[in-house]
């Protein structure tokens, strides 16, 4: 029995990344479509960013930009959700000088937080300030402290910052002096839930349905439909990154 | 270098090093979260003030072109003091740019295990190793036998111990000797004639490669870079060899000989700053004519910008016009001419602040520092106490390291530097 009218997108993308993951890994080239004109602005995938990669502050993988277009009184507000567009012919790999930015089998530019040294060339390099670095903030930096009491960094929102990160699939220690404080950060489509056959925490959060993702190479997928979409285009294209994250108009 | 400005230099850098080390505890303690800088301009203060020291660096090129290539002798005699200056520029360098890495340790061996020679930053390390041992032989060489002589010398007192220390214990030094090491420091400056000018070639490339950045992305930046650098490096030189020349005994009142080394220096230095404005001119020029709004925008910045005063009266001004005027109309008085060189080089940061700052704040997408509100995402930058506290200790170093060589090493001599030709 078909309870909705139509299969919500979501469900499609789920089954599109599990026959992906079922197959041949090295065919995988993930692939990232946002429809511009499904985006309504409301942040949820950037907070659902921050909130998966225990993000602290100042440190953003997503942010969503908005633009205002046209004189008025034909004006109008456009949102352009921007995480790592995940180059193919990345400027930020080429200049760390100890390889710790490459790209992986599956297209995504990853980050070795215990090879990087914080030298931030591949923040000045990245066209699309898709980098920041970790300064060490903390949210509850400065706050009151008493002991017992529910106020403070002894209490929850000091609790939630304590939380590790689980970036690249592997626990990170507490905040403190060592990484991923010192280095660069950048968004790496949630690989650590690819990985257990979840699609990014940006996807599933998006009330508009506005961003899709998906292997671009199965052609049976609906990343593959969405990018034979004369809408699709790329930011900055004269740079010739060949980025992974395609945009609709 | 009299006596008398010893005391109160060696105070002043020692005092320098008091108050910067509160920085200093600052920085290493908590990373750099104590400093302005952001992720939209995540290099700030420490980077220009690493171009101003490598710039520094250059003088020691300089001297060496002039000698080997330009055939100028004369110059073979700043030849210690000039090495000894590399050696405190790039230790300067070194902690500048240490201290500017998020995960500084690593540096120490992460480019050793795991290196990309696709980065410049790479070959950044490779050269700036490969200066640091040149010129740290040339110096060893040019000064052996001074030090030999002098962990002799009973006048030197406690100090003989660490000059045989520095001597590797050598006791004699023959006139064979000397040969031998003057063979040796000609051959290692023709070693740093090509190491030395893709050095700074590189410094610069490493700025023109990127793409994104609309007035760093040109073929000219490396060509800047090295004449900034011989430019900066030499009005150094030119400006040391003057504060620590001995009067001729003969002819108190006369032109000594560093004097006239220094006059001969102008010279050089002024060729080179009519080069380098010319340079900067054709980047302006250029880069307004071709009206993109990226580049316009940052070299907007740099000339009507918020601290446009940085570029109008400290670089043009005192840095430029008035250096150049007294190199053209007061070349035949020392003093002026040391004056000059002294205003190039201590302007020189305002150069190096206006490279580094403006294109970083331009080109990125629209709207992007508005949509997230945070210090660190923000695309202005002005450099905080703790930034401004750890120069402060970093220049110290180099002054201390600069007043000590230069008192207690043979880095100058007493009879104008005749010892080392």
């Amino acid at each position: 029995m078909r309870i909705l009218p139509k299969e919500d997108l979501l469900v499609r993308m789920q089954r599109d990344l599990a026959r992906s993951l079922a197959g041949d890994h090295a065919s995988i080239k993930w692939a990232m479509v946002i429809d511009l004109a499904k985006c309504v602005g409301c942040h949820a995938c950037t907070v659902a960013c921050v909130a998966e990669n225990k993000l602290p502050p100042g440190v953003v993988y997503r942010p969503v930009t908005e633009e205002e277009i046209g004189t008025y009184p034909n004006v109008r507000r456009r949102f352009v959700p921007r995480p790592c567009l995940q180059c193919q012919n990345p400027p930020c790999v080429k200049v760390c000088p100890v390889t710790a930015t490459y790209k992986d089998a599956q297209g995504i530019t990853v980050m070795d937080y215990d090879r990087c040294i914080g030298c931030r060339y591949c923040l000045v390099a990245c066209p699309y300030a898709a980098r920041t670095s970790d300064f060490g903030e903390w949210y509850t930096k400065g706050t009151p402290e008493e002991p017992g009491k529910i106020v403070g960094r002894n209490a929850c929102a000091d609790s939630y910052e304590r939380q590790p990160a689980m970036e690249y699939g592997k626990e990170w220690p507490e905040r403190g002096r060592s990484s991923p404080v010192g280095n660069a950060r950048k968004c790496h489509f949630c690989k650590h839930r690819l990985a257990e056959g979840m699609l990014p925490a940006c996807v599933t959060t998006c009330i508009g349905r506005a961003t899709f993702f998906g292997n671009r190479n199965d052609p049976e997928s609906l990343i593959s439909e969405l990018l034979a979409d004369p809408r699709v285009f790329v930011l900055k294209p004269e740079l010739t990154t060949k980025p992974a994250v395609y945009y609709l108009k | 270098m009299k006596y008398k400005y010893f005391i109160p230099l060696l105070i002043l850098a020692l005092a320098g090093l008091a108050v910067g080390a509160f920085g200093l505890v600052d920085r290493l303690q908590h990373g750099l979260n104590p400093t302005a800088l952001g992720s939209y301009i995540p290099w700030g203060l420490w980077v220009a003030f690493y171009l101003l020291f490598l710039g520094l660096s250059a003088g020691a090129f300089l001297v060496t072109i002039m000698t080997y290539v330009l055939g100028m002798k004369q110059f073979e005699h700043i030849g210690p003091l000039s090495a000894f200056v590399v050696l405190v520029a790039l230790i300067c360098e070194v902690q500048f740019i240490l201290l500017d890495l998020g995960q500084w340790h690593r540096a120490l061996y992460q480019f050793f295990l795991t290196p990309s020679f696709t980065s410049l930053l790479t070959w950044m390390f490779i050269l700036f190793n490969a200066m640091l041992v040149i010129y740290a032989l040339k110096t060893f060489f040019l000064i052996r036998g001074d030090l030999v002589r002098w962990s002799k010398d009973p006048e030197k007192g406690g100090l003989r111990g660490l000059y045989g220390l520095l001597a590797f214990g050598k006791t004699e030094y023959t006139s064979t000797d000397r040969e031998k090491d003057m063979h040796k420091v000609h051959i290692l400056a023709k070693i740093s004639l090509p190491v030395g000018l893709i050095f700074y070639g590189t410094n610069g490339a490493f700025f023109a490669v990127l793409l994104s950045r609309p007035v760093w992305n040109s073929a000219m930046t490396p060509l800047l870079f090295v004449v900034a650098a011989l430019l900066s490096g030499g009005a150094l030189i030119a400006f040391l060899t003057y504060i620590f020349r001995q009067k001729d005994p003969l002819n108190p009142d006369g032109l000594c000989y560093e004097d006239r080394i220094c006059l001969d220096l102008g010279k050089v230095i002024l060729f080179l700053l009519v080069v380098f404005l010319a340079l900067e001119g054709m980047q302006f020029f250029v880069g307004y004519q071709t009206a993109t709004i990226a580049v316009v925008t940052s070299l907007d910045l740099i000339v009507k910008g918020p601290h446009w005063w940085v570029f109008w009266i400290v670089h043009i001004l005192i840095g430029s016009l008035i250096p150049m005027l007294l190199l053209i109309f007061r070349a035949g008085d020392v003093k002026s001419v040391a004056l000059a060189c002294f205003l190039i080089f201590i302007t020189f940061a305002a150069v190096r602040y206006n490279f580094v700052i403006p294109d970083l704040a331009v080109y990125k997408l629209e709207g992007l520092e508005a949509t997230f509100a945070h210090p660190r995402l923000r695309t202005d930058y002005v450099p905080n106490l703790n930034e401004w506290l750890v120069s402060l200790w970093i220049i110290s170093t180099g002054l201390v390291v600069m007043l000590l060589g230069t008192r207690f090493l043979p880095i100058v001599t007493e009879n104008g530097g005749t010892d080392h030709a």
